[in-house]
């Protein structure tokens, strides 16, 4: 079990590394920036499966996090500088404080507070976005200058985006994977599983939560960093609910509770939308609801629970460790 | 400021309050009894809207669309409740919490499929339009029926749960469900019931603010907003908590714009802030 998983990640890291390649000759350069924003929505997810798959708490604002690193880096990229690693690093810090006044809110609630309080303070930027005229209201900032992330090197390529969102997703994979097998990660699954049983055994269940919170929101910041150096755009859509709606449903997809599935539900989202957006427009958010529902009535563990539950089949059970 | 544009200003607070309890509350009950989170509720909310805008443009009849509206909304909330929520009662909340976000995405679809992405205004019958001189205060007439009538039907559904056998079915309900089970009680008739008078009051209250404001294919995630923070406020569960959060919501909107324009969509958020910071079980929270 252990040297398929391996042979697994080998042959997908060699794809994504060679995928490039293949753009203008084998498919159109625009699946190159397709991926890019698969690897985007993956960094995101990530963040958010750490907190809900590990400890099972739902956050329904995540696209607080991902709106406010859009913001953020859109404002310093146009107003101070165009170096991306000091917005990268405002984002991700920003949105680091940001989820710790959220989570200091609310989670001290039940876990159904705990998804609406989030709903509620992300439609507060939601808001605040539409008609603060300091970034630009309802019509988004504009104009974001390509960033530069070496001398000589910015991201205006499509193919050096690619690799750069990539590196950055395999970053913060690496660092997902240490949390998870780190002592922390292990008080995680602890709560998820049992929470007052946790806390009988002298662990701060609500002290863990909150860090947890924080580092999933500097996923967010992130990624949202990522994206309006992407678009040279941000715009009070980043805040929707829809996108915190489609962050469940791609971590539901994919699986929650594994780092491979949030990558995978990434993927799934993307391409669905982009799939429905040339096709079907108008009613992409009626599918995506639909499909959550779904997912929510027959396959609650998602796409790498199906994996498991058929590999289980074949195999013996109890010996599926998943990634 | 003076007298009369305070006045103005505390009436105005209760009418939207008045219209917010018709909201609140069957969100609140819902979670109370059945312990789901209704994400769709304002997808229901807005669904009625636009339901009575067509119904009124269709027939003329403004209590047609008062009535009919709810009454449509209700079914579909029957329909809900039995085809999607239901196979999921059992398992942990937050399926049922995910359930109902998905289904808010689809009727907010349905509905810009449908009406389109335009801004509509529910027109009113003649005796409701102008205004009326309140000791001194000129007060539009429709306000003034939003507040009555609001009031009207939340001192029925007061009535409805404090004075009749149904509503001592309810009380129990909250407080412990599988005993009202086990004293044969059909748990899932109740559930269908409740879920429906919340569905067809979110109707009603959609057509009233179509009326009173305007109708677009945002206003869904603005009522639900309004609606979570009404019981962050109040305290989840319960009826009096959603009355109170609902008042307590209408007055700062009505003051906010009067006092401090920029900020008054603001001042709710607030508001649900300092109530999480010294009161997390919310004003009227039993626990």
């Amino acid at each position: 079990m252990r040297s398929t998983s391996l042979t697994a990640h080998v042959v997908v890291i060699l794809v994504l590394l060679l995928l490039p390649l293949g753009a203008d000759h084998l498919f159109s350069g625009f699946y190159i920036s397709l991926m890019a924003r698969v690897f985007i929505y993956a960094i995101m997810i990530l963040g958010f499966d750490l907190l809900a798959g590990y400890t099972g708490m739902i956050s329904y604002g995540h696209a607080m996090f991902f709106g406010t690193g859009a913001y953020v880096t859109a404002m310093l990229l146009k107003h101070v500088t165009a170096w991306f690693w000091p917005s990268l690093l405002a984002s991700v810090v920003g949105c680091g404080l940001l989820a710790y006044v959220v989570g200091y809110l609310s989670i001290r609630t039940r876990e159904v507070y705990f998804v609406f309080l989030t709903f509620a303070f992300a439609q507060f930027f939601f808001v605040a976005a539409n008609s603060w005229e300091f970034v630009g209201a309802a019509n988004g900032l504009a104009g974001i200058p390509k960033p530069i992330v070496l001398p000589g090197l910015d991201l205006s390529n499509s193919t050096v985006f690619y690799y750069f969102c990539l590196i950055v997703l395999a970053a913060a994979y690496g660092l997902a994977r240490l949390f998870v097998r780190s002592p922390f990660g292990r008080i995680l699954v602890g709560i998820r599983e049992n929470e007052e049983r946790t806390q009988f055994l002298g662990y701060d269940t609500h002290g863990a939560i909150r860090r947890v919170f924080v580092i999933s929101g500097m996923y967010g910041g992130a990624a949202g960093a990522l994206m309006a150096s992407m678009n040279s755009f941000a715009s009070p859509v980043l805040y929707h609910p829809a996108v915190s709606g489609e962050i469940i449903i791609a971590a539901l997809i994919g699986g929650m509770g594994t780092l491979v599935g949030p990558v995978l539900g990434a993927g799934v989202i993307i391409l669905l939308t982009d799939l429905l957006s040339s096709w079907l427009a108008e009613a992409w958010m009626m599918i995506v609801g639909a499909l959550f529902a779904f997912c929510v009535l027959f396959t609650p563990d998602g796409l790498m629970g199906l994996i498991r539950r058929f590999r289980s089949g074949r195999a013996a059970p109890g010996g599926s460790g998943h990634a | 400021m003076d007298l009369s544009t305070f006045l103005a200003s505390l009436l105005y607070g209760v009418t939207i309050g008045s219209a917010l309890i018709l909201i609140s509350s069957g969100l609140s009950l819902t979670f109370g009894v059945m312990g789901v989170l209704n994400f769709a509720h304002g997808g229901l909310c807005m669904l009625g809207a636009y339901l009575g805008y067509s119904l009124m443009a269709w027939t003329g009849s403004f209590w047609l669309a008062m009535i009919a509206a709810p009454l449509i909304i209700a079914v579909v909330g029957v329909l809900m409740e039995s085809f999607t929520i239901r196979p999921l009662y059992g398992l942990n909340p937050l399926y049922q919490l995910l359930l109902t976000v998905g289904l808010s995405m689809v009727l907010a679809n349905a509905v810009l499929l449908i009406w389109g992405p335009d801004q509509f205004s529910i027109e009113l019958p003649e005796y409701f339009q102008g205004y009326v001189n309140l000791a001194g205060i000129y007060y539009p007439r429709f306000r003034l029926f939003v507040l009555l009538f609001s009031t009207l039907i939340s001192v029925l559904l007061w009535y409805g749960i404090a004075k009749t056998r149904w509503g001592i079915v309810i009380r129990a309900g909250i407080h412990d469900i599988e005993t009202v089970s086990a004293f044969g009680i059909n748990i899932h008739r109740v559930f269908t019931a409740v879920f429906a008078v919340g569905a067809g009051l979110a109707a009603l209250a959609g057509v009233i603010i179509g009326a009173m404001r305007a109708i677009n294919p945002e206003m869904d995630l603005e009522l639900l907003t309004s609606a979570l923070i009404v019981v962050v406020i109040g305290g989840l569960g319960s009826f009096k908590g959603a009355v109170i959060g609902s008042l307590v919501l209408g007055l700062l909107e009505a003051f906010g714009v009067q006092y401090f324009p920029g900020l008054a969509k603001f001042t709710v958020w607030g508001a649900m802030i300092l109530v999480l910071i010294f009161r997390p079980e919310g004003l009227v929270g039993a626990e």
